[in-house]
């Protein structure tokens, strides 16, 4: 019989069975299982038997019930699972009386449910592909530039600095307050154009209010920067080089 | 099943439109459209019975409840890791569609027999003049921009990824047999990589989140004069669902158009303003 071991920080408060009956968990004194903290709901969660599968609700606490960091609303609970009900954790264990309570081996995960075809997705080729993908593209090409820093160079024009080190995923030339290459004077446009950095690690430079030109050609649509580009726009100009 | 609706969002004009198509009984996406949180939300089930809908539905809705709790509570923990580089709306948007599988995964898992549940999903989020991009799927993004048309999330799917790898053209993903077998979806695994990104938003954009049953249907220069055509964001959502089954509507469709609507600017504008008000 699967039985709830209540605990606070490394203590434990109490330890409950599951048997037919159900479980009600609460701040108020007639749950089963109380939890007197202001973060727990009166009637918070409880637990119970279906079928021989241990599950767990939440009735729509304010503070919410997590299983493993996850908040839930209603999910199967596992040995070792642990379900976190404001500062108290409730640990998930197995007493040592069988009766049907299914662990499997020992708590480990159930196997990836068999994908029926109209849901339409190869777990093998997925997996193949995910493979291939850590094998090739992280070590040939992610690992050399983590070490370079993209960077651009100001060559032209008035900005708040020389050079910009290219964090964010977004990175906006102008005069508007999330801009990162910040441009000064009147007519300086918001937002004159952004770079973006896509899952291939790669950055792309694209049109805002303004079109910019790299290397002298305008840019109608996203273009990969290289290093050694010159970025023309709005009277400043940029080059873009990976910093050692 | 034809829902439709007009809302307005802060300075974003919306349409959304969900049709079940032309061939399917039953629609398996859902949609959620959320002014107050600036967050737009697409799902594209998969799985027999009803856990295509069951899945699409408890994928959009966990991504709002996750998105007001955090509203209410900003240091909501996130669930899964943080992302360096982008906002922290960005990261509870990710955090959102992380939990979104988690939800999706358990309900796959307690689905009697081993008939399979799964979910694409696209989520927008706007703050200020910086929107969130996140997607894990084939659902897509899309944004016309001062008359140019760019695709702004890459598929999670087979064909996909043979044609980044150079393996096959666009073209012969276009025709192939392999278009609907995904790489990556919602509750396949306990847990699932996000793409997140983040893009500017200017006056005049609009962009658009569609499930597949519009893409594989119209071409991309289709859709793009759809969008040029029509101002107003509900008829331009409504025009594109009707080509998409007049087109074959093999599967079912969803848009959900956003338009920033062009106000006239800088200093004209504002003397007539000035003039309007003093009149």
């Amino acid at each position: 019989m699967p039985k709830l071991v209540l605990k606070f920080e490394n203590s434990v408060l109490k330890e409950m069975p599951v048997g037919s009956k159900e479980v009600s968990i609460g701040r108020s004194p007639e749950n089963g299982l109380v939890i007197d903290n202001p973060a727990v709901s009166h009637y918070h969660a409880r637990v119970f038997n279906e079928e021989g599968r241990l599950m767990l609700e939440d009735f729509g606490s304010m503070n919410g019930t997590f299983v493993n960091g996850q908040r839930v609303k209603m999910v199967t609970l596992k040995p070792g699972d642990s379900v976190g009900i404001g500062k108290h954790t409730i640990v998930v264990s197995e007493s040592r009386e069988m009766d049907g309570f299914a662990t499997g081996n020992g708590g480990a995960r159930p196997p990836a449910p068999k994908i029926n075809e109209t849901v339409m997705l190869d777990t093998r080729e997925r997996r193949e592909f995910l493979q291939k993908v850590a094998a090739v593209g992280e070590s040939s090409q992610v690992a050399p530039s983590r070490l370079r820093v993209p960077t651009l160079i100001v060559r032209k024009g008035r900005t708040d600095q020389r050079e910009y080190a290219l964090n964010d995923k977004l990175t906006v030339v102008g005069k508007s307050g999330m801009a990162t290459v910040k441009l000064k004077g009147w007519f300086a446009p918001k937002a004159a154009a952004q770079i973006t950095r896509r899952d291939d690690q790669a950055y792309y430079i694209g049109a805002a209010d303004k079109v910019p030109a790299v290397n002298g050609q305008p840019v109608l649509h996203p273009t990969k920067l290289e290093s050694g580009d010159v970025i023309l726009v709005a009277g400043v100009e940029l080059e873009f080089v990976f910093r050692d | 099943m034809d829902r439709a609706e007009t809302l307005v969002a802060t300075e974003m004009e919306v349409g959304a439109r969900s049709d079940t198509g032309c061939v399917r009984e039953n629609n398996e996406d859902s949609y959620r459209v959320a002014p107050e949180l600036n967050l737009f939300v697409l799902s594209d089930g998969m799985g027999g019975l009803d856990a295509g809908e069951v899945a699409s539905r408890l994928a959009v809705d966990t991504i709002l409840e996750h998105c007001r709790a955090a509203e209410a509570n900003p240091s909501l923990p996130l669930s899964g890791e943080h992302v360096e580089g982008v906002s922290s709306a960005s990261n509870r948007l990710a955090s959102a569609i992380r939990l979104a599988n988690a939800v999706v995964y358990r309900a796959a898992q307690q689905a009697t027999g081993d008939r399979g549940m799964g979910a694409t999903v696209v989520a927008v989020r706007l703050a200020d003049a910086r929107m969130s991009v996140a997607h894990v799927g084939d659902s897509r993004v899309y944004r016309l921009r001062a008359g140019e048309f760019e695709q702004l999330t890459q598929d999670h799917s087979f064909v996909a990824d043979q044609v980044r790898k150079g393996k096959m053209t666009e073209e012969e993903a276009g025709s192939s047999a392999m278009q609907n077998v995904l790489v990556r979806a919602l509750g396949i695994d306990p847990t699932v990589e996000v793409d997140v990104s983040e893009e500017l938003v200017l006056e005049g954009d609009t962009v658009l989140l569609c499930s597949d049953g519009l893409s594989r249907e119209l071409s991309d220069d289709q859709i793009a004069s759809v969008l040029r055509e029509y101002d107003d964001a509900q008829r331009a959502a409504s025009r594109l669902v009707d080509l998409a089954k007049q087109a074959g509507g093999g599967d079912n469709v969803t848009v959900i158009v956003l338009r920033h609507a062009t106000k006239p600017t800088g200093a004209f504008a504002r003397i007539g303003k000035w003039f309007k008000n003093s009149a």
